[in-house]
C-alpha cells in the first residue's frame, strides 16, 4: 500500500447512494422529462379501463402515476385493486413471494403486481427443473404453478434486458392475480 | 399525452455533461468514496478495498471502469482507465478509451495488478460477452498479474434465475476462463442472499450481501499459478 499522509479507515461495504426513491425522477432527466414510460401509461390504463375506484398502491420508487388522488387509498381493506410496484418484494425468496402474495389477496381480491426478473430467486433457493427455459415464461409458469388457486394474467411484453429498459424505475414483469 | 419510451435509445438523450456526469455516477458507486474522501484527512474505503490493497503485488497496476482515482492515495503506479470522457473534466490523468482492445493498444504488456470492480460497463450482457472483455484485459497484462475481478448476478443477461444454480454457474465461469484466457482462478467469493424471516414474519428487502463491489468475487493469476490470496 502506498504511504498517505491521510489516515485510512475501512468499513464494511455499504450503500453508497440513497437515491432510490428517486431513480425514476432521475432516469426521466435523461430525456428532459419528455416521455412516459410505456409500462406506467400501461398500468395507468389497467386501472381505468378496468374502472378500479379504489386502489392501494404499495411503491418504493416514485412512479409518478397520472390519476386522480382520489383513486387511491391507503387502507388495504377497503381496496378493490392492490398495485405493487416496490421491488423490494422482487428481492424476496421465491416462497416468500408466493406468501405475500397469498397475504395481499387476504386483504384484496384483485392484485396488479409488478416483479423485476432480474431480482427472482434472489437467494438460490429455488430451482424448478420442469419450467420453460426461456426465463420471462419460467416466472410466469412458476407463479401460476405456486399459486393453483389463483387466476394468473401474465400483463408483460417480452424481450431481452440488456440495462437499457428502464427497469429500475417501475419493474418490467407485470401480473394481474385474482383468486378464482 | 406524453409520447411513451420502452427503451434508452427509443428517442436521443439529453446531451450536456450535466447530464453524462449523472449517468456516469449512476453506475460507478466508488466515485462518491472518491467524492468524500478528496476533502478529508481521513479517507473511508471498504472491507474490499483492504482485500485488494492487502494481496497487490509491487508494480503497474490499472483500475478499469471502476472510478479508480478514489484509490489514487493508496495505490502507487496507478493507471486509471474509463470509457466516460466526462471523467477527463474532474480527473484528467484518467486514460479514457472507447475499447477495451485500446487498453493493450496504449498501455503495452505492461500491468502488474488488473482490477475491475462491479464496472457497470461490463455488465448487462451475457457471460460470454464478460468473457471477450477478459479477453481484451489479459492483453495488457504482464505474466504473473494479478487480475481482480467482481460483479453482480443480477446484472448478467440471459440465464434462467429458477432453472441453474447461481453459485455453479458462476464458479463454472471462473473456470472457463481459466482456461479460454490463460488465466488461474487463486481465489474466489461467490455469495447470495440468505433470506429468513424477521421477528413480524417478513424477509428483509436487500439484494446481495455486496451491492457495491458485486457478489461474484474473483482473483486470478495471468499464465502462472505462483500467489496466495490472503483473505
Amino acid at each position: 500500500m502506498s504511504s498517505t499522509k491521510k489516515t485510512v479507515k475501512f468499513v464494511a461495504p455499504f450503500a453508497l447512494y440513497k437515491w432510490a426513491k428517486n431513480f425514476k425522477r432521475v432516469q426521466d432527466k435523461f430525456y428532459a422529462n419528455q416521455y412516459k414510460l410505456r409500462r406506467i401509461q400501461q398500468v395507468e390504463d389497467f386501472i381505468v379501463l378496468n374502472n378500479f375506484q379504489k386502489v392501494h398502491h404499495i411503491e418504493e420508487v416514485r412512479i409518478d402515476l397520472e390519476l386522480p388522488k382520489t383513486l387511491f387509498t391507503s387502507d388495504i381493506n377497503v381496496a378493490d385493486l392492490v398495485l405493487v410496484t416496490h421491488q423490494g418484494y422482487s428481492r424476496y425468496p421465491c416462497k416468500g413471494i408466493v406468501e405475500q402474495i397469498q397475504e395481499w389477496l387476504a386483504d384484496c381480491p384483485k392484485l396488479y403486481l409488478c416483479l423485476n426478473r432480474h431480482y427472482i430467486n434472489i437467494d438460490n433457493q429455488t430451482i424448478d427443473m420442469e419450467l420453460p427455459d426461456d426465463f420471462q415464461t419460467a416466472i410466469t409458469v412458476w407463479l401460476q404453478k405456486s399459486l393453483p388457486e389463483c387466476t394468473i394474467i401474465d400483463l408483460s411484453r417480452n424481450y431481452m434486458d440488456y440495462g437499457s429498459h428502464f427497469t429500475w424505475s417501475l419493474p418490467d414483469r407485470h401480473y394481474y392475480i385474482e383468486k378464482k | 399525452m406524453k409520447k411513451l419510451i420502452e427503451h434508452f435509445s427509443d428517442y436521443p438523450m439529453v446531451q450536456s455533461d450535466t447530464h453524462d456526469y449523472r449517468r456516469y455516477r449512476m453506475g460507478r458507486l466508488k466515485h462518491q468514496l472518491w467524492l468524500h474522501n478528496r476533502k478529508r484527512d481521513e479517507i473511508i474505503l471498504d472491507t474490499h478495498d483492504k482485500f485488494i490493497l492487502d494481496n497487490l503485488q509491487p508494480g503497474n497496476t490499472c483500475v478499469f471502469g471502476s472510478a479508480g482515482y478514489y484509490l489514487e492515495e493508496v495505490i502507487p503506479k496507478l493507471t486509471v482507465i474509463e470509457q466516460w470522457p466526462i471523467v477527463k473534466k474532474f480527473y484528467p490523468k484518467a486514460q479514457i478509451i472507447e475499447n477495451r482492445s485500446e487498453i493493450a493498444e496504449i498501455n503495452g504488456r505492461m500491468f502488474d495488478n488488473f482490477i475491475v470492480v462491479n464496472n457497470r460497463g461490463d455488465i448487462w450482457c451475457e457471460l460470454s460477452v464478460v468473457e471477450k472483455h477478459i479477453a481484451n484485459y489479459v492483453k495488457s497484462m504482464k505474466p504473473g498479474c494479478l487480475f481482480f475481478y467482481s460483479f453482480r448476478d443480477t446484472q448478467i443477461v440471459n440465464w434462467n434465475r429458477l432453472k441453474v444454480n447461481h453459485k455453479q454457474y458462476f464458479h463454472d465461469f471462473g473456470l472457463h476462463i481459466e482456461k479460454t484466457c490463460n488465466l488461474n482462478l487463486l481465489w474466489h467469493d461467490i455469495k447470495f442472499a440468505k433470506k429468513q424471516k424477521d421477528g413480524t414474519g417478513n424477509y428483509d428487502i436487500w439484494e446481495n450481501p455486496d451491492t457495491t463491489n458485486g457478489n461474484i468475487k474473483f482473483v486470478f493469476e495471468y499464465q502462472t499459478k505462483t500467489k496466495i490470496i490472503n483473505d
